[in-house]
């Protein structure tokens, strides 16, 4: 069988390597290590990663589509985090697997999170005793803020009444109507990427989510919320190669007040780009099927 | 093919013009012979944007639902005489060695005669379905005419165009992981699929597929399947979290 894609081999690290595929937060530095990846002969994977690349041409004004609102379609990242995707706070200290980084809370200004002591406890017990859980290794979706600063990147469509985003990690999807709908779940209905209405202010999608259930983290640090939390996202243009995204989290049970993340969404430059496959569950559970040692023909990158 | 080049060569705006003039070819009826003239996207593609699911899932056994197998007209899919033991021994392991069992990709056209629904987006460039069942999305590509090579999917690699109002798609670079149903239907990673989507009416979608492999099958064979709009006021797909599904069952079981 002809090895697959980056989904085979994102697949094929299994509980605790994960940390291998995520994209070093600051520019400029080389590409994290991992496993070789296979690419189709289209550039492989550097924009928004670091790769040191000649300067692009100052960027225009972005597009707009026929009703006048702003273009948001294209390829994104969130390569500039703070070091999110693995603490969404401020984490001044190295951990195993990640450097130290700002996070990307820009309220409160001391960019902590604002736990409940319940929830202050459930956190630190999860960084103390079960990383192992994070729901990505369980290849789980992510939810919010989470998905939107996770590695490979996403792409945005923008058809008539809608905005979808489609990322390559787990695959995910979200659907954002954009005609300033009325949520209309049931309170009873959960989903990991929660229930999402968008209308326009100006220039700015405003998107609110609410039905999201409990099971995602904020990061890989084991950061969490209730399924009382909701969140407000503000999506603004800067010009043709920049969004600006902001958070603001409020969930009574597990915070004392809300707070906000903010960084920007750089389209992805490659051309011809696209989004591959990713086959989390699948290498996860066949990983004796792909590496040398068992049969396969890749070499095994577990440590 | 002319059609294509048309399509190429021309600014938009003289191509959406020149489809609104062109009389709807044979092909562009679905083979339940009904003749709709689907509403334009902006960019002047028969519109197939939507919510839609089958009315009855074949997925229990592709060969047992009644009309869904029109080639061959004796709706047995044409294994080889090779083929037809693997398929009856995964038959009998269905419940140990389905993919889909296990949470994994179902492949094509499995995952569009599930009983979870999809929505169709359409831009100019590509073509995107967000399915509900493990949230899979795949994207058609219009503007891409060659395979990738040397890359293997789950998913396959869909290529899409337009004959009239229908949508073409030519889905190939599939590894020889899925099944086509729970009765243990299977293909080799020789498989190419091509999908015609085409809207009959306000609320529903003619589906058809043909399925080649010469690995597999002595013969190409072909589905045929309407599709239902969610016609309900703001209707969304859910999420078919397999993985935290079968994850919630097994800590109840205590393991």
């Amino acid at each position: 069988m002809r090895k697959g894609f980056l989904g085979m081999t994102a697949g094929t690290l299994a509980v605790g390597t994960i940390l291998f595929l995520k994209p070093a937060p600051a520019a400029g530095q080389d590409t994290p290590p991992g496993p070789p990846r296979e690419g189709g002969g289209r550039g492989g994977r550097g924009a928004g990663f670091g790769r040191g690349r000649s300067p692009l041409p100052p960027a225009g004004p972005f597009k707009r589509t026929a009703d006048g609102k702003p273009d948001l379609s294209g390829y994104w990242n969130a390569a500039n985090n703070g070091g999110a995707v693995f603490e969404v706070q401020k984490h001044p200290v190295a951990r195993p697997g990640y450097p130290p980084g700002p996070g990307a809370i820009v309220d409160p200004p001391d960019g902590l999170i604002p736990y409940t002591p319940e929830y202050a406890k459930r956190a630190k017990a999860n960084f103390d005793e079960h990383l192992a859980d994070e729901p990505e290794l369980h290849c789980y979706e992510s939810g919010l803020p989470n998905q939107m600063y996770r590695q490979f990147g996403f792409q945005i469509l923008q058809p008539a009444g809608y905005l979808v985003m489609n990322w390559e990690f787990m695959h995910a999807v979200r659907i954002i109507p954009t005609d300033n709908r009325p949520h209309g779940l049931p309170a009873s209905t959960r989903l990991f990427e929660g229930d999402s209405v968008g209308r326009w202010e100006g220039d700015t999608l405003v998107v609110d989510t609410t039905n999201l259930n409990d099971r995602t983290w904020l990061d890989s640090a084991g950061n969490v919320h209730s399924d009382q939390m909701h969140v407000v996202e503000r999506f603004t243009p800067v010009d043709e190669r920049t969004i600006n995204y902001e958070a603001t989290m409020d969930d009574p049970k597990a915070y004392t007040r809300p707070w906000t993340v903010k960084f920007p969404l750089s389209r992805n430059m490659q051309p011809n780009y696209e989004i591959m496959e990713f086959a989390c569950i699948e290498g996860n559970q066949d990983v004796h099927h792909y590496i040398e040692e068992t049969g396969g023909k890749a070499k095994a990158v577990i440590p | 093919m002319t059609f294509r080049l048309i399509l190429s060569t021309i600014p938009a705006a003289v191509a959406a013009a020149a489809l609104a003039v062109m009389p709807a070819p044979a092909s562009a009826q679905s083979s339940k012979g009904q003749q709709y003239k689907a509403p334009r996207t902006p960019d002047g593609q028969a519109d197939l944007q939507g919510i839609w699911e089958v009315r009855n899932s074949p997925d229990k056994d592709l060969e047992k639902a009644k009309g869904l197998i029109v080639e061959p007209k004796n709706g047995k899919i044409p294994y080889l005489p090779a083929a037809l033991a693997r398929k009856t021994s995964n038959e009998k392991n269905s419940a140990a060695e389905d993919p889909l069992n296990k949470c994994y990709m179902p492949g094509v056209p499995r995952i569009n005669l599930l009983s979870h629904p999809f929505q169709i987006f359409q831009t100019p460039t590509q073509i995107s379905i967000a399915y509900e069942y493990i949230h899979n999305f795949r994207n058609v590509y219009l503007k891409r005419d060659k395979h990738l090579d040397g890359i293997d999917f789950w998913q396959g690699d869909s290529l899409g165009h337009w004959e009239g109002d229908t949508l073409v798609v030519d889905v190939a670079n599939f590894n020889d992981q899925t099944w086509f149903d729970k009765a243990g239907a299977y293909h080799s990673d020789q498989l190419k699929v091509v999908e015609r989507y085409t809207r009959t009416g306000p609320d529903t979608l003619q589906y058809e597929a043909t399925i080649t492999d010469p690995k597999v099958f002595s013969a190409p064979w072909k589905i045929s399947i309407t599709l239902d709009r969610d016609t309900k006021p703001n209707a969304r797909i859910l999420e078919y979290e397999c993985q935290y599904l079968a994850d919630e069952a097994a800590k109840k079981k205590g393991n």
